[in-house]
């Protein structure tokens, strides 16, 4: 009823008049960049101009008590030649991203049991998955307890079982500190490659495997031959993840460890933080800044690349 | 194919199940009891169960202030989002010039992490006026490029000839969006209010930057900043630590099918 009352507002002489459509058009063009103009404003204020101000910025003495200088190479000159935290923490972050393919082995392994017709696969698969969404400052807190020295579930558990004789303050070791910071981030993040790999898995048709299983194929060969080369792409989305989560590690190591012992466990994400917002060498920061993006965005172009597609990455936004 | 037993299968399952509850449970045993390893027998379950924990959290430290503040924040990322990116996701099934180079401009900023971008961000706040304030905190995530396209596919799934029929029958774009596009994209909405809700009550750098004032601060915030102060064998931590993992989960098992759609849309697109 309402639609009816609507169009006979319209006069019906409308249609016939050559400038309807084009005045229409006018409008609908307007409408469309009105639609458009809140994220653009957002997207531009908060992405587009930070990254290049970043790269202005890395070229430059400034600080905010203080005019603005060219100073051409000379924070880079400073972090490559002079600067042994940098090469630390760009270590620290690359050995983050290398771990990434053990998560993803492990959860390829879950993705794959959880996709056999047994009975209740759905609260597995949501058992796995239910550290992925909550609030990783919370994880931080309750993993840095697990591995306290004195109270901590994991030194009790070892001296328990007679592994360990005292316990051992895991987050303050040098060489165990990093591993340690790493597992507890699989731990969080290994559900959300489960659940992209299982994705792929239910879109592999069976029919495949039948033939292969035919053709004399054991389930071994069937799994190197049929679902690794199918899940290739979504391996390299979740490595992509793997990457950006050097980035989201940040929370995680501000509540575990602040990056200490020393710079055990500091990563190009958190020393930035440090260096901008403690230390308030803001301009040296941002030449750090652009170093991680380069660096991130030729490993994504180059996972992206070796998965023959597109591989987009979903985690960016948090 | 053989049939194949199927407890092995159950067996590796139930113990994966089990690394990845017990931090969980234990959290939740901690908080309810306030023994530690300490209790003996060792139990996974509390002994004497109380709440004294999470009455302390509350009267200790300013949690209500804290949860009002993550509260307002994610409000205001949620209806900003359903707003922007459902607004965005429209203009892009429409064609118009420069459609491509759009669409080509948001996947690139997709590509730009928001860590990489916190220095100018925080300076950008800071000449807007906005440190310390909910919309400083709220702005950079109030539209996100993956929602503008789990939009823009639900909007495109819907037949054409049904738009058409509205814009005959004299219906704005306005109302074509707001009458029969979005009461027909339920699921997209859905996805985007959990992402964005997920996203910004989990959002700690942001905030850690751009807030001073201790009233402002979010609930991540409050909690980083509780495990300075404390002991951190105290139950409190944890009965913390679980009231601000409650909702995120809660919503979570609910809407579990459209989280998880989100992600892999997401995923997926690129």
């Amino acid at each position: 009823m309402r639609n009816r009352h609507a169009f006979s507002e319209m006069s019906p002489m409308a249609f016939l008049n050559p400038d309807f459509f084009k005045r229409n058009r006018t409008r609908q063009l307007f409408l469309i960049w009105f639609f458009l103009t809140p994220s653009l404003v957002i997207f531009t204020l908060y992405r587009i101009i930070p990254l290049f101000w970043n790269g202005v910025l890395s070229f430059q003495f400034w600080s905010p008590y203080q005019e603005s200088q060219f100073a051409g190479f000379a924070h880079y000159e400073e972090m490559f030649f002079y600067d042994d935290v940098f090469w630390k923490v760009l270590w620290n972050t690359i050995l983050l991203m290398a771990s990434a393919p053990i998560g993803i082995a492990l959860a390829l392994l879950i993705a794959v049991l959880v996709n056999t017709p047994i009975r209740g696969r759905n609260v597995y698969r949501t058992i796995v998955f239910m550290s992925y969404p909550v609030m990783t400052v919370a994880v931080g807190i309750i993993w840095q307890w697990l591995y306290n020295e004195k109270v901590g579930l994991i030194n009790y558990v070892l001296i328990s079982l007679g592994i360990l004789q005292k316990g051992i303050p895991f987050l303050g070791n040098f060489t165990l500190a990093l591993p340690c910071v790493i597992l507890a981030s699989i731990w969080q993040v290994i559900g959300f490659y489960m659940i992209i790999l299982l994705g792929g898995l239910q879109n592999i048709d069976p029919s495949l495997y039948e033939v292969a299983a035919v053709d004399g194929a054991n389930a071994w060969n069937r799994f190197w031959k049929i679902t690794l080369p199918l899940l290739k792409p979504l391996i390299f989305l979740c490595f992509v993840i793997g990457i950006i989560n050097s980035f989201t590690a940040f929370d995680l190591i501000f509540v575990m460890t602040q990056g200490g012992p020393g710079h055990a466990t500091d990563l190009l994400i958190t020393r930035i933080y440090n260096v901008a917002f403690k230390l308030s060498k803001f301009d040296y920061a941002a030449a750090m800044t652009v170093v991680n993006f380069l660096f991130f965005l030729g490993l994504t172009l180059l996972a992206n690349k070796l998965a023959g597609g597109e591989a987009g990455a979903v985690e960016m936004e948090r | 194919m053989p049939k194949h037993p199927r407890w092995p299968i159950h067996l590796i399952l139930i113990f994966v199940s089990a690394l990845m509850l017990i931090p969980f449970i234990w959290v939740l045993k901690t908080s309810l009891s306030g023994e530690n390893i300490f209790a003996y027998p060792p139990s996974i379950f509390p002994r004497n169960p109380h709440l004294f924990y999470y009455v302390d959290v509350w009267y200790a430290i300013p949690f209500f202030r804290y949860l009002v503040n993550s509260v307002i924040v994610s409000a205001v990322v949620v209806l900003a989002n359903i707003f922007f990116n459902s607004m965005a996701g429209y203009a892009l099934t429409r064609d118009f010039p420069a459609k491509k180079t759009m669409i080509l401009l948001f996947l690139s900023c997709m590509m730009i992490p928001f860590q990489v971008t916190i220095i100018p961000a925080y300076l950008i706040t800071k000449k807007l006026a906005l440190l310390n304030s909910y919309l400083g905190m709220a702005l950079p995530v109030c539209s996100t490029i993956i929602c503008i396209f789990v939009f823009k596919a639900s909007f495109e799934a819907i037949p054409k000839s049904l738009i058409d029929a509205a814009r005959i029958d004299g219906l704005s774009e306005w109302k074509i969006v707001w009458r029969i596009l979005l009461p027909l994209s339920k699921s997209a909405i859905a996805t985007n209010v959990i992402l964005a809700f997920i996203w910004s009550w989990n959002n700690f750098l942001w905030p850690l930057i751009i807030i001073r004032d201790q009233e402002m601060q979010t609930l991540p915030l409050g909690l980083s900043r509780f495990l300075t102060v404390v002991e951190d064998t105290t139950g409190a931590l944890y009965a913390f630590c679980i009231m601000v993992l409650l909702p995120g989960l809660i919503l979570f098992l609910l809407a579990q099918k459209e989280f998880i759609a989100g992600l892999t849309t997401g995923a997926a697109k690129g």
